[in-house]
């Protein structure tokens, strides 16, 4: 991997808070969809947010990637206001994202794909690419070199590199999602349920993956998952959102004793 | 087996409706005087028949054994030539009541469709030609591909030459070939000796040109790159020489086709950029055409409101600075709009461009009705010298500078679309909100696209403009809008090459056939309605470029998915050629 590998992880923990949401809520119309809710990602963490469907996690994760702007409440990244910023700014700070429902840009080729990603991190203006002006090819270049790295990095064949995105199967989409988002040399990470539709031997792949991501490209991760196991494998620390409220918060061991948690979200497997 | 002949019963169904359908609006009687092989076969003819050949071929287009899928197929013709011949016969029967409704249906259409016979005996051998053509367009996707191309090239080659015809002969004349026009060519039609000659040549190519490409490509891959250069450079000069020379060989005629057909390259282009690339479905394109033209007008014309009379390039670099703006002006109001509502929105805006330079209240700028006269031509009063090619007058004299105006369009739009401004913009077209998410500013490549089509449109407008040396309100109607996207899809959204074939396809072809011209919108239209089910990604889609290029590429290097990202493969535009 051209991706250095940190040896050291340790020394890049406990660096302080790189997001911090404070008594964000949002509302549609009626409907609280969060409710005052204050969330902080510790630098360098792998963290999970999870609660029944409905609880409002996706639309958490939408504030924090300036989809939707909070009705209320702050939200910090690196200590920058990033509350009412808009989402190509976000991304341009350092916030990247997958996509529950696989939302790839279909009719562009796979290598496509990885290089929009690489927008942020690139200058080229139009008339530099129609005049080729000095250095337009060197980045262009630059963009396709980092991207076949980062196909090779997710897993996905080289060959595949020039088909349409939607031509590839299941397993590959969700990776390129992940290429994509890595692509603009992300500082946090924000996968939205990651394992969705993958069969258990996919799912162990890809969390072993998240785990490593982060050693190799010092990243944060933000996590949406409903596959319990996922979650208390890979993360340090759980949130549980119910009705759109933060019910508990805490490691998953924590977490998993946490009666309230076990009521609202757990109820049905622990019983079972 | 009993679903399989439903199906086919319902095609031949479909086919025979198809048919009706166009003896009923009177396309057939209108190409029934057109010939293709004197006095055996005419236009008319063909467009009656043709869709027995096409339902044939699509029953036979499934597995099962050869016997099979050929009575499938005649069955589905036959089953068409039926319900045509019963239609007919009902129309007949009912003669009297429903002339007045179908206008069209008169007894010679009659006659024509049931060759001359009597209804009777013309309706059972309406049924027997298509149990035939059933069989014979069945027999197409069973043949060897090889035997197939060459069958269809064929017959395209004979009905191409035969079109032709009012152009070919009297360049033909021009040079005293007239034992040359006398075989080939008799009452509009080609003699049948000549038809089998010409047959026989497409035949022959259509048999030839697929290994001979392949064989070119094989031999240029294998070249070394120096020897690459230099045969790219001879493809080139023999593309640019042929295109400069062709009013040269064409005569005047075609040459004014092909400065319309160009006019449509250009606008195509220009809408590409915002429809193919951007994917913004913009239906009042026409309005920088109409600005482009009227910008020119006023700064070009002295008798414009402005009688500056400027020179046309000077005037140039103001009018597409203009029209950009305006763009932009059009852009700003519509970038919350998506899809539908956007399409409705700008069909609005090419409305309000006519109406506006139509409007009383601008016509001490626009004229009104009487738009503006006397635009000067783009070079020296029409007349110039090109070296080696002599001095160009009439069409040819717009045909060259619009020729370079595509080509710098052209070069444009190719540059764009592999930049990252062409991938924001496909990224946008697939999926606003992630393109947005992964940093896409969408405001600002929206405008651009905008701009961008209104400059490359205007451009189109400023040469129309000096070609009639008049601008006319009325010529900017939406038609002209619906006309480009349809252009651009027809040759397939985001393709350059495509954008090429559409406007000689939809542009020049109908010019060669003078019949056509009251069905223009309706062939549009349906050629569009097709497209869009049958093959949306066009004909000259441009997918296919990358994935060409992708087999080109060996293969064993596709198969290490090991770790050396280092080595130099990483950069897959070195085009790797290790034969």
């Amino acid at each position: 991997m051209t991706v250095s590998t940190a040896d050291s992880t340790e020394q890049v923990e406990a660096q302080g808070i790189l997001l911090e949401a404070r008594g964000v809520t949002k509302q549609f119309e009626g409907l609280v969809a969060n409710r005052e809710i204050d969330f902080n990602i510790p630098r360098h963490s792998i963290v999970s947010i999870i609660g029944p469907n409905g609880a409002g996690k996706t639309t958490f994760f939408n504030q924090l990637s300036g989809i939707y702007h909070p009705t209320s409440g702050q939200i910090t990244l690196d200590g920058i206001d990033i509350t009412n910023v808009a989402p190509h700014q976000v991304a341009e700070l350092g916030v990247a994202r997958t996509y529950q429902n696989i939302r790839l840009f279909q009719n562009m080729t796979v290598l496509a794909n990885v290089m929009v990603g690489r927008h942020v991190r690139s200058s080229g203006a139009w008339f530099a690419s129609v005049f080729r002006l000095p250095g337009i090819r060197h980045e262009e270049e630059a963009i396709e070199e980092r991207s076949f790295e980062l196909l090779e990095l997710v897993g996905i064949r080289r060959r595949r590199a020039h088909e349409l995105a939607k031509n590839l199967p299941y397993g590959d989409q969700r990776r390129l999602e992940v290429a994509r988002a890595l692509a603009s040399d992300p500082v946090l990470l924000l996968l939205d349920e990651p394992t969705a539709g993958m069969n258990p031997r996919e799912t162990r792949r890809m969390t072993e993956f998240i785990g490593r991501l982060r050693h190799d490209l010092h990243l944060t991760i933000l996590l949406i998952e409903h596959d319990m196991k996922v979650v208390m494998g890979v993360s340090e620390r759980i949130t549980v959102l119910d009705y759109g409220e933060k019910i508990a918060e805490g490691t998953p061991e924590e977490i998993r004793a946490n009666p309230r948690v076990i009521e609202a979200y757990l109820g049905k497997q622990a019983t079972a | 087996m009993m679903a399989v002949l439903r199906r086919a019963a319902v095609a031949g169904l479909v086919v025979g409706l198809v048919m009706l359908y166009l003896a009923g609006v009177g396309l057939i009687g209108a190409f029934a005087d057109r010939h293709v092989v004197t006095e055996y076969l005419s236009l008319g003819q063909l467009m009656l028949l043709a869709p027995l050949l096409i339902g044939g071929f699509a029953m036979a287009r499934q597995a099962g054994s050869v016997v099979r899928r050929l009575s499938i197929g005649a069955f589905a013709g036959g089953m068409g030539g039926a319900v045509f011949a019963l239609g007919i016969l009902v129309v007949v029967a009912l003669s009297p009541g429903i002339r007045g409704v179908f206008i069209r249906a008169n007894s010679e259409l009659v006659s024509f469709v049931f060759f001359g016979l009597d209804p009777g005996l013309g309706a059972l051998l309406m049924v027997g030609s298509g149990l035939g053509l059933g069989l014979a367009g069945a027999s197409l996707p069973v043949v060897p591909p090889t035997v197939r191309r060459g069958l269809l090239t064929g017959a395209a080659g004979v009905v191409l030459m035969s079109m032709l015809e009012p152009f070919v002969r009297p360049r033909l004349t021009e040079f005293d070939l007239h034992d040359v026009v006398r075989f080939l060519y008799q009452a509009g039609g080609l003699l049948p000796l000549a038809a089998l000659i010409v047959f026989g040549v497409s035949v022959l190519l259509g048999v030839v040109w697929r290994p001979a490409r392949t064989e070119v490509q094989r031999r240029f891959a294998a070249a070394d790159p120096g020897a690459q250069r230099v045969g790219r450079w001879i493809a080139a000069l023999l593309l640019i020489s042929f295109i400069a020379t062709l009013p040269q060989l064409t005569g005047v005629f075609i040459t004014q086709v092909l400065v319309l057909v160009g006019l449509y390259v250009l606008l195509g282009l220009g809408l590409n950029i915002v429809v193919g690339y951007a994917g913004l479905l913009d239906l009042g394109y026409v309005a920088f055409y109409a600005v482009g033209a009227y910008f020119t007008a006023l700064l070009t014309s002295p008798t414009s409101s402005l009688g500056i009379g400027l020179n046309f390039w000077v005037a140039l670099p103001l009018v597409v600075l203009g029209s950009a703006m305006i763009g932009l002006f059009i852009g700003a109001p519509v970038l919350r709009l998506r899809g539908d509502y956007l399409a409705i929105v700008t069909l609005g805006f090419g409305e309000i461009a006519r109406v506006l330079f139509l409007s009383d209240a601008l016509e001490p700028w626009f004229g009104g009705v009487q738009g503006i006269l006397s635009i000067p031509d783009i070079i020296d009063e029409g007349r110039y010298t090109i070296p080696l090619l002599g001095e160009i007058s009439g069409p040819a004299a717009t045909y060259y500078p619009l020729v370079a105006f595509c080509a710098v369009a052209a070069f444009v739009a190719w540059r764009l679309k592999y930049s990252r401004t062409g991938r924001a913009w496909n990224a946008m077209r697939e999926d606003e909100d992630v393109a947005q998410a992964t940093g896409i500013n969408i405001v600002n490549y929206k405008l651009l696209a905008f701009a961008m089509g209104a400059a490359i449109g205007c451009l189109g407008g400023a040469i129309f403009a000096t070609h009639l040396e008049s601008v006319f309100p009325g010529t900017f109607n939406v038609l002209v809008s619906i006309t480009v996207l349809a252009v651009v899809i027809l040759g397939g959204m985001g393709s350059i090459p495509g954008v090429v074939f559409g406007s000689l396809a939809l542009i020049g072809l109908p010019e060669l056939l003078r019949e056509f011209a009251e069905f223009k919108l309706l062939v549009y239209g349906g050629v569009v309605v097709l497209m869009m089910i049958l093959r949306p990604e066009g004909f000259v889609p441009d997918v296919t470029r990358r994935r060409e290029l992708h087999e080109a590429e060996p293969e064993e290097e596709e198969e290490d998915e090991g770790d050396n990202p280092e080595s130099p493969e990483a950069t897959p535009t070195a085009a790797p050629s290790p034969a």
